[in-house]
């Protein structure tokens, strides 16, 4: 049985990454050994008036140095109130939590889709498959945004080696149009060889299932809703399954097959 | 001297007053993760009804100020997987376990609780009197005729405790309170949510697909302390004290009101921990007080 922990961390860096999205780096992480690419912490920031925690996709975790980063987008009351925070600042992180992302076969060419905020758990799941000897020219990691400023940190995904394709809605930057766009300018699916992760808004996440479903190609997506507890116990952040009934993004998920959720 | 923290309930045992509240622990398997759930003094596992529910189409909680919303709609497994999967997995641990049990008829609360006599596991069962009553065309919880009927059917075909659960939605608590006791109620189980509704105004929309939902958290602590009270000084059976329950100085004050025992619902949504650090909370507030018992506090509020 896994055991859910609670640690007590302090806020080692931080850094603006505009547009009102931030990276916080915490340590130290004393009880979580390792952590899967697509699991989240659960946050509380001590001292506020928030009841609930929030969630975050873990962006990277340094096991050596103990230390975990997140990168967040101010959406409203919780993520304003973190985004004031300083290097110092203490907060109680539950986690890591979720199923994360399984890895595929290596003869696939892995696609990436990462959508706004949907980047920190698709990088952290690059920079796994390159550390368990995948071939960076086999890793496309296809990074989308309104526009140009909205890629935040692609300057550190770009760093790992892999093939990197912008795109943004208004063609400030890389391909103008959408992510799936993008991928279907760019990729030829049809000959089986590729396998999917997406990460985003919703809208992207439909469209990503959409054209995995159709051109039956394999993958994977991460999703989110709003998320009470985080464990399981309040049946809060339910979204219904296909094949009926409801799923908990919290304990089930976050990250579930191409086609297993109603999007 | 080691504070005794035990208390005993129509005669079940509970190792320490802190109880998990129905609906806010599944049936434990999730919170044994946490922790060891024979550290608690008992669980309430989430209603369960004759067929099993999906419950409401979401968004069906959503947080507010100090509290949150809730219209889940009794999502539950249902009484035979129930029975199969949930209560064997307690089956391992030593702690009171306490059946909650919902219904649309009062012959469905009846079935269930006939179905748990045969099984030993179920301590004891808590009656969720704050669902719709298709007979009755309201709450059992506001009616209390026929939550004196629901408690007495019960009471009969269930052979070990029964707590009915109660409602703040009505215009006297002590009524109902009262009825429970005359249909021969072992104990109350005092409070439930409170009806709310979260607006968005950007869509015009009530935060939920249900319209309203049930209100818990810290925002409804003064509320409950308030019914525990008023039950307290209406009936002589013992009273578990529930809402907004978050560490163990609002526990001090549910016993000061009245209850002998609490259950901690939405405050294992912030910290799957909390009975444990209220549990080792009362203990040391307890020492420090010079009680030797945690039962030396109930109703020794001094009013004015
Ligand atoms: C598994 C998971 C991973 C996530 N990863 C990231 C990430 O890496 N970076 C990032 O910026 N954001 C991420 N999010 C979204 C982030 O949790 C929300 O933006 C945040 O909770 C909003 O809080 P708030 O107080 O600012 O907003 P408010 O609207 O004030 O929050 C009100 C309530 O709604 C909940 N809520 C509202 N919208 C969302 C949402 N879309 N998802 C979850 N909860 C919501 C909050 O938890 C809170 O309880 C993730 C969400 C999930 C579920
Ligand atoms: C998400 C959620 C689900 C709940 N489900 C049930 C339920 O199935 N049956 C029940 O009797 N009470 C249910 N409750 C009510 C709680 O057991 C408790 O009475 C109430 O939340 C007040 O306590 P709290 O403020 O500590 O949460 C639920 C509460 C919440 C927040």
């Amino acid at each position: 049985m896994s055991k859910i922990v609670v640690e007590n961390v302090k806020i080692i860096k931080k850094k603006s990454l505009g547009r009102g999205n931030f990276i916080f780096e915490m340590a130290p992480f004393s009880k979580t050994k390792s952590i899967k690419p697509g699991q989240f912490v659960h946050i509380r920031q001590p001292r506020t008036n928030l009841l609930f925690r929030r969630a975050f996709s873990v962006y990277d975790f340094d096991a050596a140095n103990r230390t975990l980063s997140i990168i967040f987008k101010v959406f409203g009351r919780g993520t304003s109130l973190m985004a004031k925070l300083e290097r110092g600042a203490a907060l109680d992180v539950m986690g890591p939590l979720g199923n994360g992302f399984k890895y595929p076969s290596k003869r696939k060419t892995v696609i990436l889709a990462a959508g706004g905020i949907g980047m920190p758990p698709l990088y952290l799941l690059a920079k796994t498959l390159l550390s368990r000897g995948y071939d960076p020219d086999r890793i496309l990691y296809f990074y989308g945004g309104s526009s140009k400023a909205d890629l935040v940190d692609i300057s550190r995904i770009k760093k790992l080696g892999i093939r990197v394709y912008p795109s943004t809605d208004d063609g400030s930057y890389g391909f103008k149009g959408f992510v799936t766009d993008a991928i279907t300018d760019n990729v030829d699916l049809t000959n089986g060889k590729h396998h999917l992760y997406g990460c985003g808004p919703e809208g992207m996440l439909k469209a990503l299932d959409e054209l995995a479903l159709s051109k039956n190609l394999p993958g994977q997506l991460s999703l989110e809703a709003p998320m009470p507890c985080g464990i399981g116990i309040c049946l809060g952040c339910i979204k219904p399954l296909r094949a009926g009934g409801y799923t908990r993004i919290c304990r089930e998920g976050p990250v579930y097959d191409v086609g297993e959720v109603l999007l | 001297m080691r504070p005794d923290l035990s208390i005993e309930i129509a005669g079940v045992k509970f190792s320490n007053p802190i109880l998990t509240a129905s609906g806010t622990c599944g049936y434990g398997e999730e919170l044994a993760e946490v922790f060891n759930l024979s550290r608690l003094g008992g669980i309430v596992t989430k209603s369960i009804t004759v067929l099993p529910r999906e419950g409401h189409p979401p968004p069906r909680t959503a947080e507010t100020e100090a509290g949150m919303l809730n219209a889940i709609g009794l999502a539950n497994v249902g009484v035979d997987r129930f029975i199969e999967d949930k209560l064997t997995f307690l089956e391992k641990y030593n702690t009171v376990v306490v059946v909650n049990v919902a219904g649309a008829k009062l012959s469905e609360y009846v079935e269930i609780s006939k179905r748990l006599a045969d099984c030993p596991r179920a301590d004891m069962v808590e009656l969720n009197f704050s669902c719709p009553n298709v007979e009755a065309g309201m709450e059992i919880a506001r009616d209390p005729e026929l939550a004196e009927k629901a408690v007495g059917e019960v009471k009969k075909v269930f052979p070990r405790p029964v707590i009915a659960k109660l409602s703040p939605n009505v215009s006297d608590i002590a009524l109902i309170a009262r009825a429970c006791e005359s249909g021969g109620a072992d104990a109350l189980a005092v409070i439930n949510t409170l009806v709310g509704m979260a607006v968005n105004i950007e869509t015009f929309r009530p935060r939920l697909t249900n319209n309203t939902g049930g209100l818990s958290g810290p925002a409804i602590k003064p509320v409950a302390l308030a019914k525990v009270n008023q039950v307290y000084n209406a009936v002589k059976i013992p009273i578990i004290g529930i809402g907004g329950i978050m560490n163990w100085v609002d526990v001090v004050e549910f016993f000061l009101c009245g209850a002998c025992a609490v259950q901690v619902g939405t405050g294992l949504f912030v910290e799957p921990d909390a009975p444990i650090k209220i549990i080792e909370g009362l203990r040391k507030y307890l020492s420090s007080n010079k009680f030797s018992s945690v039962r030396e506090l109930t109703g020794k509020l001094r009013k004015y």
